[in-house]
């Protein structure tokens, strides 16, 4: 992929003296940012080496580790969820589960104490879950299961998997799955190590100091646990190729019916790729077509019966014969996202080099049809760019929401007309309940820009103390009209101290624009806390002009001498009329 | 040329960060407050990276001082 690929690059390991190093120049610069690092072990380099990755992916700010005691995974776990921590890492080994499946253990490995340790894992189990369930509700968590190897307490030759081994697995997989559906919990897999288990652990640094794992183990887990902790934002559209990219063949060469992407013609890898494609509109990602190709061929191809993705999954899909730069920019404004959220994928590298050219904050990937061990990398990297902790409702609705926005830009000027959002029977819902496991509202906030606030981005853990501050102000809003739901679109945090209403934090997602519900979100703000001004935490960025224009039509400017406050009277004498019904939702 | 003495220092920079340079040569686990069990096993760990050895458990006991540790490593080149 070389040149054409632009996914981070995470270097396979930190050795203990470059961790130390870099700690060392980074301590005390910028705000702290205070983790909690939960293990049954002595956290010794895994916490040097967690500390230094944390520095990796927070440039700007200083890290500052918190860890527990010795031996007491689950006590650590209940300290960790008091502390003052912003985000949790949690090392799960099977010495935890069971003191027994530990070096430092002397409980026995008889057939008895086997079948004890099998029958007592599931209690443990409950523990730990109950009280990274209560750490998860109050900070975002990482846990790593155990990756070190059992005891060799098997019956059977190495090579054949014991009952007893199983089973321990079997009850492990079951544990971590339910541990991945609990609110904050994100579950670590160690990707990045080519080190095979039997040499992860170091026995002699076990038995000495009571620290599991040789550094070079320890420096990748550390990156796991920060790489799966503090996520690029995902990416948010992918613009494809057809011709030897969708499909095998040039499409207007050899007819419809002869580009093909099945086993039978040995050009199942493009199949795959439809499939993966297919997976990816499942997690609301946008995808669209960027070919050359007359408009109506491309059309009709993507009509084949055999495709194997939904052809409306892909929208747009713009086929012609100008530079490939004019159709993506076409799909960017149809979108309405900006460059550095989409990925685009084509067989040519003079095609990928054009589009950089005028894009260059787009990711360019190349497409490899000859190579398929190159292709299941590229599927790789597509994972990565576009993996989320969570897929909400509105990843799923993203897609008809973009057609239906386009159908409304197709009104031109008329539009925003009040006249003609009344015949939307449009709908805003204000949520005012606080829900802080609401990853959907976090997500708005921060990956929002147009229309934003002020850019502030917050953290999982600071939005759980925000939301449990009993003089916060939070409102989600969702909107829905005749063409479908867009789900919940928006976002309001404030505060509101003794009848002084502040608004920290409003952000609207891009697919909500011209359908005045900042408008009606005013309203409704004035109505539900009865109160007659409001100030805002106006800010202007490089990228909310629009928040900004929106905002001054009300009479609200984003000027430095501006005061930022609104009151109710100039709200009303410049709102006009409102065009959709508004519902509540109260605790 | 030896260059053991100065790659030892580094390591004790890299682990006592305000222990001042001078002071290096002369640091021992008598002398030095900060050099408690968990900053002996990290400087430990960190000079067994840097100089590619296996330390043993006893040495773990034994490598208390500055001086011990580069001694210690002058003959492991011998």
């Amino acid at each position: 992929m070389g040149k054409w690929s632009a996914r981070k690059v995470f270097r396979p390991t930190v050795t203990l003296n470059q961790a130390l190093t870099l700690t060392n120049s980074r301590k005390g610069q910028g705000p702290q940012k205070l983790h909690y690092l939960a293990c049954g072990f002595q956290p010794l380099h895994l916490s040097t080496f967690l500390r230094a990755h944390l520095f990796e992916l927070l440039p700007g700010d200083d890290v500052e580790l918190l860890h527990g005691a010795y031996g007491d995974l689950r006590g650590n776990l209940e300290l960790a969820a008091q502390s003052p921590a912003i985000a949790a890492a949690v090392v799960i080994e099977w010495g935890d589960l069971d003191p027994r499946l530990g070096l430092r253990a002397s409980g026995g490995w008889s057939a008895a104490a086997k079948t004890d340790i099998l029958g007592s894992l599931s209690s443990s189990m409950a523990l730990l879950e109950s009280a990274l369930a209560n750490l998860g509700v109050r900070m975002p968590v990482v846990v790593a299961g155990p990756s070190l190897p059992l005891p060799h307490i098997g019956n059977t030759i190495d090579a054949q998997g014991s009952v007893f081994e199983l089973d321990l697995e079997q009850q492990l997989a079951g544990f971590l799955a339910r541990l991945a559906r609990l609110a904050g919990l994100r579950i670590a897999r160690c990707t990045g190590t080519a080190i095979p288990a039997e040499t992860r652990m170091d026995a002699r640094m076990e038995l000495m100091a009571g620290f599991p794992y040789k550094l070079p183990f320890a420096s990748d887990l550390a990156q796991s646990l920060a790489r799966v902790l503090w996520q690029a934002p995902p990416k948010k559209g992918l613009i494809t190729d057809l011709d030897n990219t969708l499909w095998a063949g040039i499409v207007g060469e050899v007819g419809i019916d002869s580009v093909s992407w099945h086993q039978d013609s040995h050009t199942q890898i493009y199949g795959l790729y439809q499939q993966m494609l297919g997976h990816l509109a499942s997690m609301g990602v946008l995808l669209g077509v960027s070919s050359k190709n007359e408009q109506s061929t491309a059309e009709a191809a993507l009509g084949r019966q055999d495709l194997l993705l939904d052809a409306k999954s892909l929208y747009p899909a713009i086929a012609n014969w100008g530079p490939k730069s004019a159709s993506v920019a076409q799909i960017l404004k149809t979108w309405n996202i900006s460059a550095d959220a989409v990925v685009f994928i084509d067989d040519s590298p003079m095609e990928l080099e054009e589009v950089k050219q005028a894009f260059p904050e787009i990711t360019c990937l190349l497409f490899n049809g000859k190579d398929p061990d190159k292709t299941l990398r590229l599927f790789a990297e597509l994972r990565n760019h576009f993996g989320k902790p969570l897929v909400v409702e509105e990843d799923l609705l993203r897609q008809a929401s973009i057609r239906a926005s386009a159908e409304i830009r197709e009104q031109g000027d008329n539009a925003s007309s009040p006249e003609f959002l009344s015949t939307l029977a449009g709908t805003v819902t204000f949520d005012w309940r606080r829900n802080p496991g609401d990853g959907r509202a976090l997500e708005l906030i921060n990956k929002t820009n147009q229309f934003n606030l002020n850019g502030k981005r917050i953290s999982e853990g600071d939005w759980q103390r925000y939301v449990a501050d009993e003089n916060a102000v939070c409102a989600v809003i969702s909107y829905q009209d005749k063409f479908g739901a867009l789900g919940r679109v928006a976002v309001l945090l404030g505060t509101n101290e003794g009848g002084k209403l502040r608004i920290s934090h409003w952000v609207m997602s891009c697919r909500a624009f011209s359908r005045k519900i900042e408008h009606h979100t005013l309203d409704a703000l004035f109505l539900h806390l009865d109160t007659d001004r409001i100030e805002f935490d106006l800010l202007p960025t490089a990228k909310n002009q629009p928040l900004l224009e929106s905002l001054s039509a009300i009479g609200l400017t984003g000027s430095p001498d501006s005061t930022h406050e609104l009151s109710r009277t100039v709200f009303l004498s410049r709102c006009g009329p409102l065009p959709h019904r508004q519902l509540k939702v109260t605790e | 040329m030896n260059d053991i003495p100065q790659r030892v220092a580094s390591c004790f920079s890299n682990v006592f960060p305000a222990l001042r340079p001078e002071d290096i040569s002369r640091a021992s686990t008598a002398s030095l407050a900060s050099w408690d069990s968990v900053a002996h096993v990290t400087l430990l760990s960190s000079i067994a990276e840097e100089f590619g050895v296996e330390l043993e458990m006893e040495d773990f006991d034994e490598l208390v001082s500055y001086a011990l540790i580069v001694d210690y490593l002058e003959q492991k080149q011998k």
